[in-house]
């Protein structure tokens, strides 16, 4: 298993090589050139263009040859350099310190949220399959896969916030984080988002579930006498979990994301989705592309730890 | 004539050819149209031909040719009510969005003496400062008739934006889609087909491309690229079609041991003609379920980039409307509601569809 | 290997269960009755599909309840009818007094829990002994069941095991709990041809040394040969004939029973084609009221496609149901059946 883990390193290494490289391709191929872009931001702040290409050339070497320009992008980024936001007035790292926080409560509350109820949800439909819970269950789950998560916030809105008053509109950055406070005013959000994951969640789960069910092993647990509370908890559970531990985490990345990203902006989180949001309009760049990197490295890792996870939670992967 | 024939044995029938064909007159044309002569057509016009040629030559004209198969999988397909609902609603919003904008007025047309009017049946109160006595009255004002669903914040029709909405969406939805298919399938039967080195250096390619967040990557490319639509939907079809990828590779790698592929093989066909005739019409049908559960996705994705703002500012995508809605939810709740039930219908009705579509092809459920 | 004067500890009367599929209604047990006496061996043989499997789990309700359903009898344990029982007594029953050793232990054994978990189970639900006293009993009877280094494996997972050794598992869990009956469903079809000899001398001690009332299901008339001492042939989710298994192998009377063992490919005598009942086996569906053999049979009459059979006794514990035999007169077996190369099976052992 050793082998298995340096292996899944060594090719992590090489997707997040990638994933830097791709970026920096995009960025080459990009019509606007990012002088062009400072040029038109900074001249609306009123300075003196000459300064600013000056400027601009000396830290992003954007005249020299592109390999100059590669070995350069790499270095900064491996150093921990990355970027001065304009918009901001301050380096891109601290900018990211200062708001990773909000999107990983959010992230994180609404994973739970959705974890809980859909494999609530997800297991008591499989067991009472064809029930009248069953189909109201897989009904909603269609729904809450379709329903566009950003209409939901602002429906969310208007009906609690503006006509029933329970929420403010907006979320109040002077809150602390651990208050009970701060929890109330991320209901909204956390329900907007944990609703389209938690409905993927139920069908995954309820799939999963089924599948086990008609395995014999659960013959055999019935057999020892086992009421069936065991049965299902302990011998269906630990089985149909593994998969789906697995496909949780890996649409941590495709989804979340920009789910995340959607429901920051409604609701005004100033989590990184929200910056990034406000990078774009202020062509602030340095940001736009930190975020987009930080975003797969996330997934880079994510997917990294559950694949190590994953082989040591099943046994016979464990124990080869 | 014989080599006519000759030619369109080796590509894999004459219906490739006359697909080939297309693709080099374009390509000629482009080329003119770069160097010699100025505009004979229309940028974007190339890709909606070429695609409207891919459409043709390998979506219609097959099931077409193969009738008996068709009318199978229609019949299985109509077992589910849902799919069969989800269709006819996917048939109609088609048709309005095609010869809507016909009927209704001027979607840009902007008047402010008719602003914030409510749908037909609702009333709203709106304060009307009175110049007479110098105060703040409440008036109630009353949907009509002449703006059925009401009026935005600039006195636009509702009912115009959202047909020409539905015309941004349908299209974005159907052509990003087919891009994102045309990549994943391509790239997905030549990786599992060439095996090997090439196999694995374009499997790592998309594991690198689906790393990124497909959101944020999105919106990476819109704001490197700029927000055109045509250029909208080349970025989604060019982010979003790793999971193609994946799920065709997987199909025909478990197709290419199978013994008509080796006996075709061993026959003395060419690599293209095993891929193009024998490989590709036999993924046809994993291939027709996830682009119709593609197709919702990528109308989401398309809304919510126009939500932020990064849509074409020309196009009335449904996503621009639900913006401005959000500002109006007090006074104005339906503009806000009215695109995300339009929004949430159709995305319901492909994902009904596709999930419809998926039983019927699986050839172990019965039904 | 007469059938003791023992106490019959479990009595199956008229036991019928169903199937509700689309195709229609599959009667898989369709009125079987036996009884089982303490120590004793009973075999059910018959070919896949003729309702042994499901009858045995029928006796625990282990029938999936979806498509299946119990429809009618008795099953009746220690006084109490096992079909009427209250769920909670049932799972007292389960494990605990009966328990059952199934087909294939690849699939039988939960493939995320260790094996000394799957053993202590049982134990630790039914009794309320100690973690502790659990694990060594089990440790115990993983050793006297022939699995080495058992305190060390005791942590093990299944797949870590090879398949004879699985079984032996699957065995041990079986009698963690010290059942009255152990009901075995062919535990040696799954298992590699040189493991099937030992799981079977382990199945011939317990009954031996323990005095475990047995039920072994299977298709294999050499180990009906060795374990048996009485035989239930089963044909169509129906019984055939039952007798001790000296009477099945020596004087059998139904005409299935007869071509069963006119299957067996006589090593000895002559090389001849091999011998096989024509026809293939019956539609549990639209399953007649009469004989449902008849369509197969040799010596079929014009009664046998109009009346139900007949339950004959022709001695003492041996019921043949067939017409061949009326329900009224003493036996009468008829001649010319070959009964050579069975017979010799039969001595050699």
């Amino acid at each position: 298993m050793r082998a298995y883990i340096i292996r899944r390193l060594i090719y992590a290494a090489i997707i997040a090589w990638g994933v830097v490289t791709a970026t920096f391709i995009l960025l080459q191929l990009s019509p606007n050139s990012p002088a062009d872009r400072y040029l038109a931001s900074m001249s609306a702040r009123g300075s003196d263009p000459a300064q600013v290409i000056a400027a601009i050339e000396s830290r992003y070497g954007v005249n020299r040859p592109i390999l100059v320009q590669y070995g350069e992008y790499m270095t900064n980024l491996v150093r921990g350099d990355w970027g001065w936001s304009l918009s901001t007035s301050m380096p891109v790292m601290e900018l990211i310190k200062k708001h990773w926080i909000y999107s990983f409560q959010l992230i994180l509350l609404s994973s739970i949220f959705a974890a809980i109820l859909g494999i609530a949800i997800g297991v008591y439909s499989a067991i009472r399959q064809y029930s009248k819970i069953d189909y109201i269950a897989t009904f909603f789950s269609f729904i809450g896969v379709s329903l566009p998560n950003f209409w939901l916030g602002i429906m969310l809105i208007l009906v609690f916030s503006v006509q029933l008053g329970w929420f403010k509109t907006y979320y109040d950055t002077s809150l602390p984080i651990f208050s009970l406070a701060n929890l109330k005013a991320l209901v909204l959000p956390v329900i907007t988002l944990g609703t389209g994951m938690m409905a993927g969640y139920t069908r995954y789960v309820r799939s999963s579930v089924l599948d086990n069910l008609r395995k014999d092993f659960v013959r055999t647990a019935r057999a020892k006498g086992l009421p069936e509370r065991r049965v299902i908890g302990k011998h269906v559970l630990r089985n149909a979990m593994l998969p789906i531990f697995t496909i949780l985490m890996f649409d941590l990345g495709s989804i979340v994301f920009g789910g995340a990203y959607l429901t920051e902006v409604i609701f005004g989180i100033p989590g990184l989705g929200r910056i990034s949001f406000n990078a774009v309009f202020a062509n602030d760049y340095p940001v736009v592309i930190t975020i987009t990197l930080i975003g797969a490295l996330v997934v880079l890792i994510t997917n990294l730890v559950t694949d190590i996870a994953y082989t040591w939670l099943d046994p016979r992967v464990r124990y080869e | 004539m014989k080599r006519l024939e000759k030619t369109a044995h080796r590509v894999g029938g004459l219906r490739n050819l006359a697909f080939f064909t297309t693709l080099a007159v374009l390509g000629v044309l482009g080329l003119l149209d770069l160097y010699v002569v100025d505009s004979l057509i229309p940028p974007s016009s190339y890709v909606y031909i070429f695609l409207i040629a891919t459409g043709i030559c390998y979506g219609v004209y097959p099931l077409w040719s193969a009738r008996r198969l068709t009318t199978y999988y229609w019949r299985r397909t109509s077992k589910h009510r849902l799919a069969l609902a989800g269709l006819v609603f996917i048939g109609l919003l088609v048709l309005i969005a095609i010869i809507g904008p016909f009927f209704t007025q001027d979607p840009t047309r902007v008047d402010f003496k008719e602003k914030n009017l409510p749908p037909v049946g609702f009333t709203v109160q709106q304060s009307i400062f009175d110049m007479s006595t110098g105060k703040f009255t409440t008036r109630e004002i009353p949907g009509t008739l002449s703006h059925p669903l009401g009026t935005d914040d600039k006195g636009r029709d509702m009912l115009a934006m959202l047909v020409s909405g539905a015309r941004v969406s349908l299209q974005v939805g159907f052509l990003a889609t087919l891009v994102a298919v045309l990549i994943g399938a391509v790239l997905g039967v030549s990786s599992a087909y060439a095996g090997g080195w090439i196999d694995n250096v374009l499997m790592r390619f998309t594991d690198i491309m689906m790393t990124f967040p497909f959101f944020l990557l999105l919106v990476f490319i819109v704001f490197l690229f700029g927000p055109s639509l045509s250029f909208i939907i080349l970025a989604i079809g060019l982010t979003g079609w790793t999971g193609v990828a994946r799920l065709v590779r997987s199909e025909a790698l478990s197709l290419r041991t199978r013994d008509f592929i080796v006996a075709a093989k061993g026959l003395g066909a060419s690599s293209t003609r095993i891929i193009f005739r024998h490989l590709i019409p036999n993924v046809m049908s994993p291939i027709i379920v996830i682009a119709t559960l593609s197709i919702p996705g990528v109308i989401l994705a398309e809304a919510a980039l126009s939500f932020i703002g990064l849509g074409d500012p020309s196009s009335t995508s449904w996503g621009i409307i639900l913006n401005a809605g959000q500002s109006s939810l007090d006074t104005a709740w339906w503009i806000a509601v009215e695109p995300g039930v339009i929004l949430f219908l159709t995305v319901l009705a492909f994902n009904f569809l596709g999930d419809g579509l998926r039983d019927a092809f699986d050839p172990r459920s019965q039904l | 290997m007469e059938p003791s004067p023992a106490t019959v500890i479990l009595r199956v009367r008229d036991l019928r269960t169903r199937f509700y599929t689309p195709a229609g209604v599959v009667k898989a047990v369709d009125g079987i009755s036996f009884e089982l006496r303490r120590g004793e061996c009973l075999c059910l043989v018959g070919e896949s599909g003729c309702g042994k499997t499901a009858a045995s789990l029928s006796i625990l309700r282990l029938i999936d309840s979806p498509p299946g359903r119990i429809v009618g009898g008795e099953v009746i344990f220690q006084g109490e009818d096992l079909l009427k029982l209250a769920p909670e007594k049932l799972r007292e029953v389960r494990g605990n007094r009966i328990a059952i050793v199934f087909q294939d232990p690849q699939v039988s054994l939960n493939p995320v829990l260790t094996v000394g978990d799957q053993i202590t189970e049982a134990i630790r639900f039914h009794s309320n002994i100690s973690g502790k006293a659990a694990r060594e009993k089990a440790i115990a009877l993983m050793k006297r069941l022939g699995i080495p280094s058992a305190e060390t494996r005791f942590n093990d997972y299944p797949h870590q095991f090879s398949g004879g050794m699985q079984q032996r598992v699957t065995i041990a869990m079986a009698l963690s709990c010290d059942p009255e009956v152990l009901i075995a469903d062919e535990p040696t079809t799954a298992v590699d041809v040189t493991i099937k000899a030992q799981i079977l001398d382990i199945f011939k001690e317990l009954k031996e040394t323990r005095r475990m009332s047995l039920i072994f299901i299977t298709h294999d008339l050499g180990i009906v040969a060795e374990i048996a001492d009485r035989v239930l042939v089963m044909y169509g989710g129906r019984v055939a004939e039952s007798g001790t298994v000296l009477d099945i192998f020596d004087s059998p009377g139904h005409p299935y029973t007869i071509g069963l063992l006119n299957c067996l490919p006589d090593l000895a005598g002559a090389r001849d084609r091999l011998a096989s009942i024509p026809g293939t086996i019956p539609d549990l569906i639209d399953s007649p009221e009469s004989c449902i053999f008849q369509p197969r049979c040799s010596k079929a009459m014009p009664v046998c496609k109009v009346q139900p059979v007949p339950a004959a006794e022709v001695s003492a514990g041996h019921t043949v149901f067939c017409h061949l035999y009326g329900g009224d007169g003493p036996l009468r077996i008829p001649e010319n059946y070959g009964l050579a190369s069975h017979q010799r099976l039969w001595h050699n052992n």
